[in-house]
């Protein structure tokens, strides 16, 4: 059985998946943050070998739980808000569906006319905009073709809310629960080895940034200080 | 037990009722949102992590004065340090992340989409083998649509890929800036003395 370029290729199809596609992607950027903070710190001329061998470990773990439940969680409401849109929409009359997709239909077409973004490189031709009203309405009514589109975009929508959803409970809750916690048990167990540390107040985080805000008094704090990994290091 | 797994379970019951009304209901809204890049669901996540973000890190850093029994309450003023931080990472990771996405979306946006006809059959072949086979001639729309949500996956990940060098190279000194100035106006330019003061302080409440 020979490699099918198509069809591998063809997995990676972000159609009906902007979700997941916006879920991988974030987690992409985590995972890239999570990796490049625990190699600074396991790069750091300033952190002794002892100490990296408790802050690197512990960088790993944050990240791998940070970037697991964040992406386990968004998964699951993806996942349901499909299946719920899955669910409402057999449920719909066949003359609702019809109804609710001509006025998706419509409203897309006139996007496309009048449409904020609608300007330069992404301007719609008359001709693109012919070809949308062919292929999405036959006369006043959704076509065939727009019905199964309509079908397909609900469920693509309704993913996409729950890809912000995750985003939001993520990196607005989850992340700095994670972080902060784990943080706090990485600052103990360094002054438990090293009493130097019990310095106030000292940074939870690491990140290139450390090295500029040394300079202010109250931020002044040496670069072992430091929680080896967050996200929050690197803004993917 | 019983009656709290039915209550559970009409819990549940009437918010999936509620979402699923909510998403039939607004079929152009929700219907709208398909077409979403990485830029909105960057403006959305960070949006949200500049306001809960910070309150959140106090909240944990008294939580964890509170259950520990820290004395010098360092945690307490760290993570006000934190929050400053979390609120200036939110803002300047989101004008610059946006930057970024925006210019790499549209870039890769407009090269699927404008690609040459006879390169863009061959690609539309690669990219759709296994339903129709589509070409800017036979359905101009369909065409684009398909280009389109390629161009926002494939830029997207280009951006992924690009802000890990813009980081470190616009991303921390821009942050660095929002920080200080923030820290500035919030702590009004703290100093070791002044720390070390305001730490006397909550430990003389504390001993009272």
């Amino acid at each position: 059985m020979g490699f099918d370029l198509a069809k591998f290729v063809n997995n990676f199809n972000p159609e009906g998946k902007t979700g997941n596609v916006l879920l991988i992607l974030n987690a992409a950027g985590m995972l890239f943050a999570a990796a490049s903070n625990t190699f600074a710190a396991a790069a750091d001329k300033n952190t002794s070998a002892e100490d990296k061998k408790f802050l690197v470990p512990s960088g790993v773990v944050t990240g791998v739980a940070n970037i697991a439940l964040y992406y386990k969680l968004t998964q699951k409401i993806i996942d349901r808000l499909k299946g719920i849109t899955e669910d409402m929409l057999n449920n719909l009359t066949p003359e609702e569906l019809t109804q609710k997709a001509t006025q998706v239909a419509k409203a897309k077409i006139n996007k496309a006319e009048k449409g904020l973004f609608n300007t330069g490189l992404f301007k719609k031709t008359p001709e693109m905009i012919e070809s949308m009203k062919k292929t999405l309405l036959d006369g006043d009514v959704a076509t065939e073709f727009a019905k199964k589109e309509f079908r397909g975009k609900l469920k693509d929508g309704a993913s996409v809310m729950g890809a912000f959803a995750g985003a939001v409970i993520g990196c607005a809750i989850i992340t700095p629960i994670v972080r902060d916690i784990s943080a706090y048990f990485v600052q103990k167990g360094l002054e438990k080895r090293n009493p130097k540390f019990k310095e106030a107040p000292y940074k939870p985080y690491f990140d290139p940034a450390h090295i500029e805000s040394r300079r202010y008094g109250q931020l002044q704090i040496p670069m072992k200080n430091y929680m080896a990994f967050t996200r929050r290091g690197m803004k993917v | 037990m019983k009656i709290n797994s039915v209550q559970q379970q009409n819990f549940k019951g009437s918010i999936t009722n509620k979402v699923g009304k909510f998403i039939v209901d607004h079929p152009v809204e929700v219907a709208g949102l398909a077409g979403c890049s990485v830029i909105a669901q960057k403006i959305v996540m960070s949006g949200s992590e500049a306001v809960i973000g910070p309150v959140m890190d106090i909240g944990i850093g008294k939580a964890i004065t509170k259950i520990t029994k820290e004395k010098d309450g360092r945690t307490n003023q760290s993570s006000k340090v934190q929050a400053i931080r979390t609120f200036a990472q939110s803002v300047g990771g989101t004008i610059v992340g946006v930057g970024v996405r925006a210019v790499c979306i549209t870039g890769a946006v407009a090269a699927c989409m404008k690609i040459g006809s006879k390169a863009g059959s061959k690609i539309g072949e690669v990219l759709n083998p296994v339903t129709e086979k589509l070409t800017k001639e036979n359905d101009l729309y369909k065409y684009t649509d398909k280009m389109s949500a390629w161009g926002k996956a494939i830029g997207g990940a280009l951006a992924t890929l690009v802000m890990l060098v813009t980081n470190f190279i616009i991303d921390a000194p821009f942050i660095n800036f929002i920080n200080k100035k923030v820290s500035e106006k919030v702590l009004k330019k703290p100093t070791v003395e002044n720390t070390q003061q305001q730490n006397d302080t909550q430990n003389a409440k504390e001993a009272k």
